[in-house]
C-alpha cells in the first residue's frame, strides 16, 4: 500500500473535500482507506457499513435508542417506503417538505435522524423485493414496492424527491433489474435508460440550484454487468459527466475489474447484500468503501448475538475451532447466565444486561429482545470496521483476513428464534398454496379444549398431590426464600 | 376464622395532604427499591419487558414501580430459573420497584378451563395440557422466588357480572382463608409488601364483610379486586367509595386493572391511590396515542398527513420537538410505521405511558396545592371540548358524590 504522503496521481486527482483518499495500494486497486466529509455531518472513515432502514428507523432502533445507544453513523432509505399513498395525493413525506425552509430536511425530520447520521437515499429498498415480471421497468418508470404493492416510480419524480427531500447522498435512478438477468438486449436497453436518467437528473440539478453547497452528493447507478459491456454509459460518464458524480452505487462485484481510470478516485457504495463478515471483507478487499447490510438486524431477529472480531483472536489450540461468529441466545446453557452477551463488549446491552435476561425475552417473543441484540450487534460491527482501518493502516489487512478465514465458521450459526412478523413489503409472494410466513401463536384454548375432554375424568378424580408436577404448580418447587 | 398475627412490612406510607373538598390524598410510599408518590399509575412489564422499552426508556417516563405478572413468569423463565438468576430485579435490570399480581386472575381470564376449589386454581397448562394447581401457596412462592416489593394475595376471582351470588359470596369468603394461607406461606415479610384483595363482586354488603376481615388481618397495603370486568360504572364508583370509607387511613389502596383516565382521575376522588392497566403499552401497538383531548388512532387515513407531534405540549421523549432533546415525531410517522415497524408500538408506547403517570403526577400536585376539583373540572372540560353534554353520567355523579360538581364552573 502507497502511504498519503507519497505523491501520486490517485491520492493527490480528486479535488473535491467530500471523498479523501487517505491510502490505497500501488496498483490503485483493492482496499483503501479514506474519509467522507460533509458540512454538518461526523465525518466517516471507510470503509465503513451504512445501516439499512425500514419505513425510516433501523428495525427494532427507537430514535432515541438510536441516537444514544448506537455508533451508527450512516444510514440508507429506500424511497419506495415512503409512496404507499402516491396514486391519490402527493405522500406525506413530499407535503412535509413544502413546511420546511430549505435546506432543512423532510426526511431527516419525518424520521427524526440525528443531524450528526448521514442519510442516503435510493429508490429501493435493500435488498428489494424482486418485482412481478408483470411490472417491469419502463423507459421512464422503475418498478418500486409499497406497502400496498407494486407502482411505477418515474425517473423525473425520483431526482426530483431525490434532490428535494433533504438526503445527504442520492443514488441516481439506474435499470437495475433486481434477482433477474441483464441479456445482451437488455444491457443495451439498461445502458440507454440509465444515460437518459442521468442527463436528466444533471439538468435539473444545474436548473435547480447549481451553487448551493447544501445540495445532495449524486452517485451515479453502475449496471451489474462489467464494465466493458456498459461502455456507452460509462463513456458518457467519465466524458461528460463525472465532475458532478460524486460517487458510484455497485451492484454487482463484476463491475469493479475493469472499472475506468478516472472512475476510481470516486467513492464506491455497495448494494451486495451481504450476510456474513467473510463477503464484507471481500467486498471490502474489491476496493469497497461504503457497505449498505442488514447484517446485524438479520443476526438480531435469528436471535442470535454476534461475537466476531477483526482481528480474529489467536487460534487456542486447545478450544475448538471455527469459532462461531455468533451465540444464538436461545440456546437452552443462557438460561441462567448472568454474564454478557459477549465479553469485554462495551455496548449498552453487554453493559445492563446478560444473556439470561435475552433468552427469556426471546422465548417468550417480546421485542426487547430484538431492541438489545440490535444494540449489541451494531456495536460489533463498528469495531469489526475499526479493526479492518487498523489493519490496512498497519498493511496486516490480507494477512488478517486470511486468518480470520481460518478462525471463524464461514456461516452465522442456524436461527434460535422465530423472528418478528414478516411484513408484505419485505417478501414476495411465490403464488397460491405458499405456507404462510407468519406462524399463528394463539391456538391454545383449541389444544386446551381437546385436552381437557380427554382429561376430565382424571382432573376431576385427582387430588392435589397427583397433579403437582409442573414448574408452575409445584407445592414444594425451587429454593424458595433462600 | 381467627384472624392473623399481625403482619410485617417493608413499606411506610407516609400522608402528605388530604384534599379538603374529596376523598383524594397525596403520599409518599417508601418501598424497598425507593420512594413512589401517590397517587400513581403502574405500568405493565406483562413478561419483565414494557413491550419493546428499555428499562431506562421506561425510567424516563418517570415510572418508579412496574407490574410483572406471576402468571406468565411462572412459565418463563420458570421458579427455578428466577431462583438462580435472583430474582425479577436482575433479571431485566430495573432497578426500581416491582409489583407483581398472585397469577389468579390469568387462570381466570386466560383460560377459561380453570376451576376453583378451596385448594386453589386449578387449570391445565397452556403448554401441553398437564393438570396442574395454583395455591396460595404456590402463589406466594413464586411471588417470593420474583422478589417484588409489592405482591398479591391469591384471590378467587369472579366476574362482577356474575349472577351466581351464592358463589360470589363463597369466593368472598374464600379470599380471605386464602389471604390467611398466603400470610402463613410468605418467607419475606421483611423484604416483600403482601397486599389484600377486597373481593365481594358489585354487592356493598360483602364488599363491606370483606373490608372488616381483611383489615383486621393487617397487610401493608390493601387492594381493591375484581373490578374492571365489564361491570357498570356507576356500579364500580359505589364498589370504591364504599371500600375506601372503610379502609384504613394509613395505608395504600390499590384498585387493580383501571387504567383508562377518567377512571383513574375519579377513583383518585373516591380515595384510591394505584393502579394498573396494560392498556397504554396495549393501545399503542394498535396506534392508539392518549391524549388529553381523547383517544386517537393514529392508524386512520386522517392522520396520514398531520405533521403535529403525537400530543401538541406533551414533554415525552417522542413528543418533545429536537430543540428540546427531544425526537418531535409526528403522528403521520406514526402512522407510517404502526403495525408495519416495532418502533412504531415503541414510540406510541413511550408517549402513552408518559402520558398517563403525567397526568397522574399532575392531580397529585392539585392535591397537594388543594385545587384538585379545579383540575378535574379542567380535565373533563379539555376531554371533551368543553360540552358537558358529552360528559359521561357515571363519573358527574361520582364526584358529586365527593363534593365536586363537573356541571358547574369553578
Amino acid at each position: 500500500m502507497a502511504t498519503s504522503d507519497q505523491p501520486d496521481p490517485l491520492l493527490s486527482a480528486p479535488p473535491s473535500p467530500f471523498f479523501t483518499i487517505l491510502k490505497h495500494s500501488p496498483t490503485g486497486r483493492g482496499p483503501r482507506i479514506g474519509r467522507l466529509t460533509l458540512p454538518n455531518r461526523d465525518a466517516i472513515r471507510t470503509p465503513h457499513y451504512i445501516a439499512v432502514t425500514s419505513r425510516g428507523a433501523v428495525p427494532h432502533l427507537s430514535q432515541d435508542n438510536f441516537a444514544r445507544l448506537t455508533n451508527i453513523s450512516g444510514v440508507y432509505v429506500g424511497l419506495e417506503d415512503f409512496l404507499e399513498r402516491a396514486s391519490q395525493r402527493p405522500p406525506p413525506l413530499y407535503e412535509l417538505r413544502a413546511s420546511f425552509p430549505t435546506p432543512d430536511s423532510a426526511l431527516r425530520r419525518f424520521t427524526a435522524l440525528p443531524d450528526c447520521t448521514l442519510c442516503v437515499l435510493g429508490a429501493r429498498r435493500t435488498p428489494p423485493v424482486t418485482a412481478p415480471a408483470a411490472n417491469p421497468n419502463t423507459e421512464s418508470t422503475v418498478a418500486v414496492s409499497t406497502a400496498v404493492g407494486f407502482r411505477h416510480l418515474s425517473a423525473a419524480d425520483y431526482a426530483e424527491a431525490g434532490e428535494t427531500l433533504g438526503a445527504d447522498i442520492v443514488v441516481g435512478l439506474g435499470d437495475i433489474p433486481y434477482g433477474r438477468a441483464l441479456g445482451s438486449k437488455r444491457i443495451e436497453k439498461a445502458t440507454d435508460r440509465t444515460i437518459n436518467w442521468t442527463i436528466s437528473h444533471m439538468k435539473l440539478r444545474q436548473q435547480d440550484r447549481p451553487q448551493d453547497p447544501n445540495q445532495p452528493k449524486l452517485f451515479a447507478p453502475l449496471l451489474p454487468v462489467p464494465c466493458e459491456k456498459q461502455s456507452f454509459y460509462l463513456d458518457a460518464l467519465t466524458t461528460d459527466l463525472e465532475p458532478s458524480i460524486a460517487g458510484l452505487a455497485l451492484y454487482d462485484l463484476a463491475t469493479l475489474p475493469d472499472l475506468p481510470q478516472p472512475l476510481t478516485p470516486l467513492p464506491l457504495l455497495a448494494f451486495l447484500t451481504p450476510s456474513t463478515p467473510q463477503t464484507l471483507l471481500h467486498h471490502i478487499a474489491q476496493g469497497v468503501d461504503l457497505h449498505t447490510t442488514a447484517l446485524p438486524t438479520t443476526a438480531s431477529e435469528a436471535g442470535i448475538a454476534l461475537t466476531f472480531t477483526f482481528p480474529a483472536p489467536s487460534i487456542d489450540p486447545i478450544a475448538p475451532h471455527p469459532l462461531p461468529l455468533g451465540h444464538p441466545l436461545t440456546a437452552p446453557e443462557n438460561a441462567t447466565s448472568l454474564t454478557p452477551l459477549s465479553s469485554a463488549c462495551p455496548c449498552e446491552t453487554c453493559t445492563n444486561h446478560h444473556k439470561a435476561y435475552l433468552h427469556h425475552l426471546l422465548s417468550a417473543h417480546e421485542m426487547l429482545g430484538w431492541v438489545l441484540l440490535q444494540i449489541h450487534n451494531f456495536s460489533v460491527l463498528d469495531r469489526f470496521f475499526e479493526g479492518v482501518r487498523a489493519a490496512m493502516d498497519a498493511g496486516t489487512f490480507e494477512e488478517e483476513c486470511r486468518r480470520f478465514g481460518e478462525v471463524y465458521e464461514t456461516a452465522l450459526p442456524e436461527p434460535g428464534a422465530r423472528g418478528p412478523r414478516v411484513r408484505g413489503y419485505q417478501f414476495k409472494s411465490e403464488g397460491p398454496g405458499e405456507a404462510k410466513k407468519n406462524v399463528s401463536r394463539f391456538k391454545v384454548m383449541e389444544k386446551g379444549r381437546e385436552a381437557r375432554s380427554e382429561n376430565a375424568v382424571a382432573v376431576s378424580d385427582s387430588t392435589a398431590e397427583a397433579v403437582k408436577e409442573t414448574e408452575f404448580a409445584e407445592k414444594e418447587g425451587g429454593n424458595v426464600g433462600a | 376464622m381467627s384472624p392473623a398475627e399481625q403482619s410485617p412490612s417493608a413499606l411506610t406510607f407516609d400522608l402528605v395532604t388530604r384534599c379538603t373538598t374529596t376523598k383524594a390524598r397525596a403520599a409518599t410510599l417508601q418501598l424497598p427499591h425507593g420512594p413512589v408518590q401517590l397517587p400513581m399509575f403502574m405500568p405493565v412489564a406483562t413478561q419483565a419487558s414494557i413491550k419493546g422499552l428499555t428499562p431506562k426508556q421506561l425510567e424516563e417516563t418517570g415510572c418508579k414501580l412496574c407490574l410483572n405478572n406471576t402468571y406468565h413468569l411462572g412459565l418463563k423463565p420458570g421458579q427455578e430459573t428466577l431462583d438462580a438468576i435472583g430474582g425479577a430485579h436482575k433479571l431485566q435490570s430495573w432497578p426500581h420497584n416491582i409489583l407483581t399480581d398472585s397469577g389468579g386472575f390469568q387462570m381466570v381470564s386466560l383460560l377459561e378451563l380453570a376451576q376453583v376449589t378451596e385448594e386453589g386454581v386449578r387449570f391445565l397448562s397452556p403448554h401441553d395440557g398437564t393438570p396442574m394447581l395454583l395455591t396460595p401457596e404456590h402463589s406466594v412462592s413464586l411471588q417470593n422466588s420474583i422478589g417484588s416489593d409489592i405482591i398479591m394475595q391469591l384471590d378467587d376471582v369472579i366476574a362482577t357480572t356474575s349472577p351466581d351470588h351464592a358463589r360470589i359470596e363463597e369466593a368472598m369468603h374464600r379470599s380471605v382463608r386464602w389471604l390467611d394461607r398466603c400470610i402463613e406461606a410468605h418467607k419475606r415479610p421483611e423484604s416483600q409488601n403482601l397486599f389484600c384483595i377486597i373481593q365481594g363482586g358489585l354487592s356493598l354488603e360483602l364488599r363491606k364483610v370483606c373490608c372488616r376481615e381483611m383489615v383486621a388481618r393487617d397487610t401493608p397495603g390493601i387492594a381493591i379486586g375484581g373490578l374492571s370486568g365489564g361491570e357498570a360504572k356507576t356500579e364500580y364508583c359505589k364498589v370504591v367509595d364504599t371500600c375506601t370509607g372503610l379502609l384504613p387511613e394509613y395505608k395504600p389502596r390499590y384498585v387493580m386493572g383501571v387504567g383508562y383516565p377518567e377512571d383513574i382521575l375519579v377513583s383518585i376522588a373516591l380515595g384510591a391511590d394505584m393502579f394498573d392497566c396494560v392498556w397504554p403499552t396495549r393501545t399503542a401497538r394498535f396506534g392508539n396515542a392518549i391524549t388529553n383531548t381523547g383517544t386517537h388512532n393514529l392508524k386512520n387515513a386522517a392522520y396520514a398527513y398531520d405533521f403535529q407531534p403525537v400530543e401538541e405540549g406533551c414533554k415525552c421523549t417522542c413528543c418533545r420537538p429536537p430543540s428540546e432533546g427531544g425526537l418531535g415525531i409526528t403522528r403521520a410517522y406514526i402512522h407510517h410505521t404502526t403495525a408495519k415497524e416495532t418502533v412504531g408500538a415503541h414510540l406510541l408506547s413511550i408517549h402513552n405511558v408518559y402520558h398517563l403517570l403525567e397526568m397522574v403526577r399532575q392531580a397529585k400536585t392539585s392535591i397537594i396545592e388543594q385545587r384538585f376539583p379545579a383540575f378535574l373540572k379542567a380535565y373533563f372540560a379539555k376531554l371533551y371540548d368543553g360540552n358537558k353534554t358529552k360528559y359521561p353520567k357515571w363519573a358527574v355523579d361520582a364526584l358529586r358524590g365527593v363534593g365536586v360538581d363537573l356541571m358547574i364552573e369553578e
